[in-house]
């Protein structure tokens, strides 16, 4: 409840967080802190009685710690060479005071200050706010631009673009916040390639708006991955796994590489374990959930899903990987022209013309 | 009305003598464009599913897996040529003679706890002399490169699954042996019997014209002229079935490596698989047909000597059930007696190499499975007593 009524008040404020506000807030500051310095040296200088001057002191106080970390801070931006200085220590207030309006805490923007290699203030405030707007927290922000400080260098425009895109997708506050921990570059990579992945969904696989939602959120990577793979990894699990949209979303099929699905599918196919539906969607065999073949662990998956040992499982791996890189030859080829090379595989068998059964 | 007459037609020529005929012996004029839409191979699986799932049980899921992954090959070597060289080259590669390793084992561990009379007989004795095969270890999946051209103008070595040795070990031959192949090609068996240079006379024979060809490819590619001159290697194209009539008592050894369902092959092998529709017929009496062979071969075989029938399917109807139908027959109708040798001792020396199945009631079966993925092999030794 507290909360809310907080994050109300958040709102409220960032309503109120115009570019003009912020001029207006800047120039107030100034005014402000020429104050602040005028008034302490009076204070210190002449000692007052009584609660004015506990009263100014403590306020002073507090601003003295405020004014105190700004140039501190101010004096570090100074440091960094080619920085317009005066602007600089400006915008350095107005940004302060900005994040805390937007509900940042002290700790937190002195982690955002603190991020190398140094944006310009105004870039900072920019990304923060638009990541605000979209509905993130303060903290994931902080955690966001800290892991990933290249977003701090994104042209403002873009990043806008970005957002209204985003939104439009359907991906914004928690779901924006655990594509942004593990898939930062959902802000830097090119619209191209982001529409690629989205067309690849929506077209080729057919996934509905939401589900596209949905894959994002849950599978943030398919975003890394080439874009035909992306399809032919759908394929795989439709025509020959027989896994339908609503599975393939559910059970985040998309995030496990195709090298595992398919070390794991086809070895309990061929085990006998797993069977592609029929058309009627029926199998002989009881098809183990799609968690229990990929979610588990590796030793899980092989105790009780597989039912089989480990040492089997290496080899098949092995035999599958060549396989792969073979294609449809043989790694030896078996038989027919193969007399003069002296393969024979296995007696009484692989002939181009087996026999009529009589010897 | 002209369509209606016409199909009329159709269905009673259908019936009419035609019938005699197997089905693929009549010429086939059209050839179908796209593959079939249940594909032989499909059935095949299907069939081994209901049949094995049942038979082995736990067992099978590792069974089909290995069916269905790449075999594994060994290189038994050609004494004809240069072995010394290419057994330094084997070894270099990793590979170890499993056949060497198997004597070295029995040799180390010999039986304890049995009293002279029955320990069993020393290995030389109970198995094939001078055969050399090199294998990868379990569990490795490397393969060997492609046989070359040695010096003396024979190949080096031949590729075949390890497995379709243990029947010519299995069948202890000794020198100056006369010895009957009756299903022989494509030719590994028959190529080892001469590697053991125990063969007197080698009677090599397969009823396919086209096979036997294969047969004399691989004698031609391997073995020197004078080794297989006529005078000692005889290769025929006869049916097999008529060997008890035609050279009746006349063997030390026989070896009938029957024609059968061959499992691994047919998961794989589209063209001309036994388990196509047009040829179930065919199929169901296959075990009929590996009996008659099998009598023909014992027939063949001297009293006193020795036969070993070979299969490559893991099936109990064409494996132990062909061996005691047998047994039976030549009983009842020839009255002649044959004892099966038991080869206990013998598996255990493989043990090594080869997964066998713990359970046959006759005979010895080596299952493939991923860490050795050889076989299906069946075999079982036989002595003819009268």
């Amino acid at each position: 409840m507290a909360a809310l009524g907080r994050q109300v008040i958040d709102w409220h404020r960032l309503m109120r967080l115009t570019w003009a506000t912020i001029a207006r807030q800047t120039s107030h500051l100034r005014e402000q802190r020429m104050t602040v310095v005028s008034l302490l040296r009076p204070l210190t200088t002449a000692s007052r009685g009584g609660s004015l001057k506990e009263l100014s002191c403590v306020t002073s106080r507090k601003y003295m710690q405020e004014a105190e970390c700004r140039t501190d801070l101010s004096q570090c931006l100074l440091e960094k060479p080619g920085t317009p200085v005066d602007r600089g220590a400006l915008g350095l207030e107005a940004i302060t005071t900005s994040l805390l309006d937007m509900g940042f805490s002290d700790a937190h923007i002195r982690e955002l200050l603190s991020i190398q290699p140094r944006p310009t203030p105004q870039q900072l405030l920019d990304i923060t706010s638009e990541l605000i707007l979209l509905g993130l927290n303060p903290e994931p922000v902080c955690v966001v631009l800290k892991k990933s400080p290249q977003l701090l260098k994104l042209p403002v425009k873009q990043m806008k673009k970005r957002s209204t895109y985003l939104r439009k997708l359907g991906l914004g506050e928690g779901k924006l916040k655990s594509v942004l921990y593990c898939c930062p570059e959902i802000f830097t990579m090119r619209q191209r390639d982001i529409n690629d992945i989205v067309r690849v969904l929506r077209e080729k696989c057919l996934f509905t708006v939401q589900q596209v939602t949905e894959i994002l959120h849950r599978c943030p990577y398919v975003l890394r991955e080439d874009p035909g793979e992306l399809e032919y990894k759908f394929q795989y699990a439709y025509f020959r796994m027989g896994i339908k949209h609503l599975d393939v979303v559910k059970t985040e099929f998309l995030k496990y590489s195709i090298t595992k699905i398919k070390q794991r599918h086809i070895y309990l196919e061929r085990l006998g374990r797993y069977q592609t539906p029929d058309k009627k969607g029926q199998t002989q065999v009881l098809n183990p959930s799609l968690k229990d073949i990929f979610r588990v662990s590796e030793a899980e998956f092989l105790a009780k899903t597989a039912c089989s040992s480990v040492e089997e499982f290496e080899v098949f791996k092995k035999l599958l990987a060549r396989e792969e890189e073979e294609g449809p030859e043989g790694c030896t080829s078996d038989s027919e022209e193969g007399t003069s090379s002296g393969e024979d595989a296995g007696d009484g068998d692989s002939e181009e013309e087996f026999t009529d059964g009589r010897n | 009305m002209a369509a209606l007459v016409l199909r009329g037609v159709r269905e009673l020529l259908r019936r009419a003598d035609f019938a005699t005929a197997p089905r693929r012996h009549r010429h086939k004029k059209k050839w179908a464009t796209t593959e079939p839409k249940f594909p032989a191979t499909r059935l095949a699986l299907q069939n081994f599913d209901m049949t094995y799932g049942v038979q082995f049980g736990d067992l099978w899921p590792s069974i089909r897996v290995s069916l269905l992954s790449e075999q594994k090959y060994g290189a038994l070597v050609n004494n004809f040529g240069t072995w010394d060289h290419v057994i330094a080259e084997l070894e270099r590669l990793s590979a170890r003679d499993f056949v060497n390793e198997a004597f070295s084992h029995w040799k180390l561990e010999p039986e304890k706890g049995q009293p002279v009379a029955s320990a069993p007989a020393p290995v030389s004795w109970a198995c094939s002399p001078n055969l050399q095969c090199f294998t990868f270890a379990k569990g490795d999946i490397s393969c060997f490169p492609r046989a070359r051209l040695g010096s003396l103008g024979v190949l080096d070595y031949y590729l075949m699954d390890a497995a379709s040795l243990l029947p010519v070990l299995a069948l202890g031959l000794q020198p100056g042996d006369t010895v009957l192949d009756l299903c022989a090609a494509p030719g590994g068996k028959t190529l080892a019997l001469l590697q053991t240079g125990c063969c007197r006379n080698l009677a090599a024979n397969d009823l396919s014209t086209s096979r036997t060809g294969r047969l004399q490819k691989v004698l031609h590619s391997y073995v020197p002229e004078d080794i297989r001159d006529e005078s000692r290697v005889r290769v025929t194209s006869c049916d097999g079935r008529k060997w008890g009539e035609l050279e009746g008592d006349t063997y030390d050894r026989v070896l009938v490596d029957v024609p059968c369902t061959t499992d691994r092959h047919s998961l794989h092998e589209e063209e001309n698989n036994i388990f196509q529709r047009s040829r179930k017929k065919e199929r169901q009496i296959l075990p009929l047909l590996q009996v008659q062979l099998l009598a023909a071969g014992l027939l063949a075989t001297k009293p006193g000597g020795y036969a070993v029938y070979s299969t490559c399917s893991l099936s109990h109807l064409q494996n132990e059930y062909v061996v005691q139908g047998t047994i039976e027959l030549l009983a009842n109708q020839y009255s002649i007696e044959v004892q099966v040798e038991d080869l206990t001792h013998f598996r255990k020396l493989f043990m090594d190499t080869f997964f066998f199945f713990p359970s046959c009631q006759v005979g010895e079966l080596v299952i493939p499975n991923l860490m050795a993925n050889f076989g299906p092999m069946y075999f079982c030794k036989l002595r003819r007593l009268t």
